[in-house]
């Protein structure tokens, strides 16, 4: 498997504050790769500098071999697909023609003829087909989640870069949202996407990176990364990582005191 | 953007209140303001021949000082005296303008003749040629034109459709009539427009005529007229000078004030406005000239006191929108501090005559001295 | 495959789903044509001089050679035509499609709906400069420079405000309105500089350029503000599907292949420009750009490849009615046209502020 994308050495400071310090990540084509790490970590900035936003202060980054900052705009939007954390929109889109934005970059090359299709497809894959006439400003926090994920498959990247697509997504969605992910990434794409939920990152990644204080701390398929010393350091909090009963997959769960379980009705408190 | 002219002796009267008057948001206001704007549309040209005392039959005080009490200077004779019977016109007459247009006139059988004094239309009038003239501006407002169509409708804005309403074929006029903009409308349309002198004064009225008179094609008539006039009014200057104080200090001093009650608007006229030359004439110091006032401005409390005038010349219609004499001593305190509002000397003459300076000019000198040195013989308001 | 969603396979066609918005598209176009036709000959005929709509038809097409139609009875009906009406209606499409087609784009660059240049002190800037010509008495580029220092007025106004009012990419509303005021107060207080230093007939001009008016406009004027006019809504129509994008955020159009700040270089200019062309000859005309494009919107979504052409549409049909009713309300009056919009324009900008605010939820 080709490594498409990848950051070398890469050094991120605002004044005084280091964001990200010597961080090498490579993402490779056909892998889901799943970034973790607790909140300050460098995470999103890490994404940020993937996606060819930020310049690191140190470091490179290439796209399919080539230096991203070389690439120019319009053919870096048609390699690799972005989605934020932020779903605003400035107009009362309808939710179509807000999918349909994903297909701004192919204007003017052959695949535009596709357009109809894959818009349609997109559509169907997140679950927002039913809301295709409805405006944008209307759709609840997690139907604009899907709609703006919906934009992002529409685009038809090489690579996909999730920044917490799943955080207003209810579980079926989530799940969804994830098998996608993991589905595309069979077809030959390679997905990042940046989570907080660790049992379902390792339930879906082929490799998980653990960031912390802006440094790699892990990097590997999950079982090897997501171990309970390794998670209860990083996130400064005892966690427990253990096998689902009657399956091989992760769970990851925090170790709660038992003084602050809910009472269940009818039993004293401790 | 639109090309002004700019002119020696800008536009006066009406113009600061109709911009003001225009700025009220409600349609209503600004109709009640044009109505009042329009006041001067429906002008009868009453006050011309009201029969005012001439100057040779009124007796003039000595000490012109010591006059108090306001008066009325009303033109004696004010009808027109023509100096042929409609002349026939030698056509085409081919003018260069105060512009340096060239402008040919082939047919002078329709004209108008515009500009904020009156004073064009005037002299085409006492050139005989008055029958000829189709409408006319807010200034005219003798008998004679009082009922032909005005072609400012709205105080003394020129309206393009108004004009080309009455199909002239030739119009005289100079830049004191705007927007500017309808006068290159009217070039456009093929209308010869031919732009005299703006300036307005005693040293130029006899070439106006003859600038009149030449676009006209009646230069004989012209020439009568000119010196005609001019005659009029170097004897009429001689017979004043007679009868004012000759010392500079006992010489009158005088200012001319123009207000619009409604807008509360107050200009001092000063050096090139035409009041300059018109207190002069009349053996009067002009107060705005000697304190350094330039054109017509908005006035200066401290410049009025300073200035000390001892009478205040106005437009009649002007010193009835602030409410006569004692309307002004209210409203400009700094009119109270001068001599003239302490003695109350405030001189009053119709609007459409005291600053026209064309043909009439001796008719209106002679009415404004006997209003300064023996209005006892004349009507006070 | 997936459990739990839809089977991926495609949708059916796409033009079942046609929503209603886009049926109205080609009706809202034809419409607007229609209005605007009309309104040209009712207003090219309507005045003191009245011409009736066949022979203003009739004069149009012996012009252009062909010997159809009435004549103008009255003798000077052609010429009050050619010299006063047609001049005056030509300049009403064009500053109107100017100042609608410069809110669109003013709107899609700050992603907010209440962007007018007038509300954030464009049009002022632009006047500044335009009244610093009349006062300084400048004539470096002959009947040009007043159009020329409007531009550089506006353009540099708008510069201030753009930069002032931006945050990430996002323009915060109370932000641009807080903006708007300010760049308005000083450009009023320039222009009461200018006022004052000004003789009589330039104080005239500079109170008349606040108020707008289409009053005394020649071929001349319009043959200066038609090739500004038309560069500014061709460049618009070019960048319109780049504006959608915009609305997504900065980082996600950048994403999607548009060099954001190049875009905003451009719409800056070409606002500039819009506006300079709509103030160089009439003065201030206030919220065009707001109402217009606003109910394009409401009529057929935000889409700017068709909000743009039909916001030039209905700018200049607004602005036709609103000359219409300026020279015919009061008789004998020709009323100021900036007055007239706002009346109208003000108090849909309440209504405006209300509404966005209910649907953004607050200021946002």
């Amino acid at each position: 498997m080709s490594v498409v994308l990848e950051a070398l050495g890469v050094r991120v400071a605002y004044g005084p504050t280091t964001i990200l310090d010597g961080v090498d990540v490579d993402v490779h084509a056909g892998q889901v790769l799943a970034l973790v790490g607790p909140n300050g970590a460098g995470k999103s900035t890490l994404l940020s500098v993937l996606a060819g936003d930020t310049v690191p202060d140190e470091g490179d980054v290439r796209l399919d071999a080539l230096d991203v900052r070389a690439i120019r705009l319009d053919e870096l939007a048609r390699r690799r697909a972005v989605l934020l954390q932020e779903n605003r929109l400035s107009f009362p889109f309808p939710v179509r023609d807000v999918v349909a934005m994903g297909r701004a970059p192919w204007r003017g090359t052959g695949a535009e003829d596709d357009d109809d299709r894959v818009v349609g497809a997109a559509l169907a894959t997140a679950d927002v087909a039913h809301l295709a006439t409805r405006t944008y400003p209307t759709l609840s926090g997690g139907e604009k989640a899907r709609t703006s994920f919906a934009r992002a498959l529409a685009q038809e990247p090489g690579v996909l870069l999730l920044d917490e697509p799943t955080a207003a997504l209810d579980i079926r969605h989530q799940e969804a949202l994830l098998v996608e992910s993991r589905d595309r990434a069979r077809a030959g794409a390679a997905v990042v996407v940046v989570l907080h939920d660790l049992t379902l990152a390792a339930a879906y990644a082929d490799r998980v990176v653990v960031l912390a204080d802006g440094r790699v701390r892990g990097d590997g398929p999950p079982v090897d990364v997501l171990t309970s010393a390794l998670v209860s350091d990083v996130y400064q909090h005892p966690v427990d990582v253990f096998t689902r009963p009657g399956s091989d997959e992760l769970v990851v769960l925090p170790v709660r005191t038992p003084a602050h379980r809910p009472v269940a009705a009818g039993k004293e408190s401790r | 953007m639109r090309a002004r002219q700019a002119s020696v002796s800008e536009r006066t009267r009406r113009r600061p209140s109709t911009g003001i008057g225009a700025c009220i948001a409600a349609i209503a206001a600004l109709v009640l303001a044009l109505a009042g704007c329009g006041g001067d549309a429906a002008a009868t040209g009453a006050g011309s021949d009201e029969g005012g005392i001439r100057l040779a039959d009124a007796k003039p005080m000595n000490d012109p000082r010591a006059i108090t009490g306001p008066s009325s200077a009303v033109v004696a004779d004010g009808a027109l005296k023509p100096v042929a019977d409609d002349p026939t016109p030698t056509l085409p007459a081919t003018v260069t303008d105060a512009q340096g247009t060239t402008v040919t006139v082939t047919d002078a059988s329709r004209i108008l003749a515009l500009d904020i004094y009156g004073s064009t239309s005037r002299i085409v009038y006492e050139l005989g040629l008055g029958d000829h003239v189709v409408g006319r501006d807010t200034s005219s407002a003798y008998p004679e034109i009082a009922d032909k169509p005005l072609v400012t409708p709205s105080g003394h804005e020129l309206s393009g459709e108004s004009i080309l309403e009455l199909a002239p074929t030739v119009i005289i006029t100079d830049t004191s009539l705007g927007p500017w903009d309808v006068i290159l409308q009217m070039r456009d349309a093929g209308i010869p427009v031919v732009v005299v002198d703006s300036h307005r004064g005693t040293d130029n009225v006899g070439a106006l005529i003859r600038q009149v008179a030449d676009a006209l094609g009646v230069p004989g008539e012209g020439e009568e007229l000119a010196q005609r006039t001019e005659k009029q009014v170097d004897e009429k200057i001689a017979q004043i000078a007679a009868v004012a104080p000759t010392k500079t200090a006992d010489k009158l001093r005088i200012v001319f004030l123009y207000a619009r009650g409604q807008a509360g608007v107050y200009y001092m006229f000063g050096k090139g406005s035409g009041a300059d030359a018109l207190i002069d004439a009349v053996g009067g110091i002009d107060v705005a000239t000697e304190i350094g006032w330039d054109g017509m401005k908005p006035i200066n409390d401290e410049g009025l006191v300073k200035a000390a005038p001892d009478v205040i010349l106005m437009m009649t219609k002007g010193l009835g929108s602030v409410g006569g004499v004692d309307g002004l001593l209210e409203r400009l305190p700094a009119v109270a501090n001068t001599p003239a509002g302490g003695n109350r000397r405030i001189v009053d003459m119709d609007d459409t005559q005291v600053l026209s300076f064309g043909p009439t000019t001796a008719d209106v000198l002679d009415a404004l001295a006997v209003a300064l040195y023996a209005p006892d013989g004349s009507a006070a308001s | 495959m997936p459990t739990t969603t839809a089977a991926p396979t495609p949708t059916t066609s796409p033009s079942a789903a046609v929503p209603t918005r886009s049926r109205r598209i080609p009706a809202l176009f034809v419409g607007l044509s229609a209005a605007l036709l009309v309104l040209a000959v009712l207003s090219a005929g309507m005045g003191q001089l009245s011409v009736p709509p066949a022979e203003v038809v009739g004069s149009l097409l012996h012009h252009l050679g062909l010997d159809v139609g009435p004549v103008p009875a009255h003798p000077n009906g052609d010429a009050a035509l050619w010299t006063i009406r047609f001049p005056r209606v030509a300049m009403a499409l064009l500053v109107g499609a100017a100042l609608a087609t410069g809110g669109a784009l003013m709107q899609g660059v700050f992603g907010n709906p209440l962007a007018d240049p007038g509300v954030v002190g464009v049009s002022s800037g632009a006047a500044v400069g335009a009244c610093a010509v009349i006062v300084l008495g400048l004539t470096f580029l002959g009947p040009w420079t007043v159009a020329a220092t409007a531009f550089v007025g506006g353009l540099l106004t708008t510069i201030l405000v753009y930069a002032t009012a931006r945050e990430n990419g996002r323009t915060e509303v109370v932000t641009l309105v807080l903006t708007g005021v300010a760049v308005n107060a000083v450009a009023g207080a320039a222009l009461a500089l200018l006022t004052f230093l000004g003789d009589t007939q330039e104080r005239e001009q500079i109170v008349f350029w606040q108020l707008g008016s289409l009053n005394g406009t020649r071929w001349p004027y319009v043959a200066v503000v038609a090739p500004i006019v038309a560069v500014g809504i061709a460049g618009a129509v070019l960048v319109a599907r780049r504006l959608d994008l915009l609305a997504l955020g900065e980082r996600s159009a950048r994403h999607l292949g548009v060099d954001v700040e190049r875009l905003r270089v451009v719409c800056i200019v070409l606002v500039a420009l819009l506006t300079a062309g709509a103030v160089a000859f009439c003065g201030i005309i206030a919220f065009v750009g707001l109402v217009v494009p606003h109910l394009v919107r409401m009529a057929v979504g935000p889409g700017h490849r068709v909000l743009i052409p039909a916001s030039a549409l209905g700018g200049a049909v607004l602005l036709l009615a609103a000359d219409l009713v300026a020279r015919t309300a009061v008789p004998y009056a020709d009323l100021p046209i900036g007055m007239l919009t706002a009346l109208v324009g003000g108090p849909f900008f309440f209504w405006l502020i209300r509404r966005t605010r209910r649907s953004a939820g607050g200021w946002a």
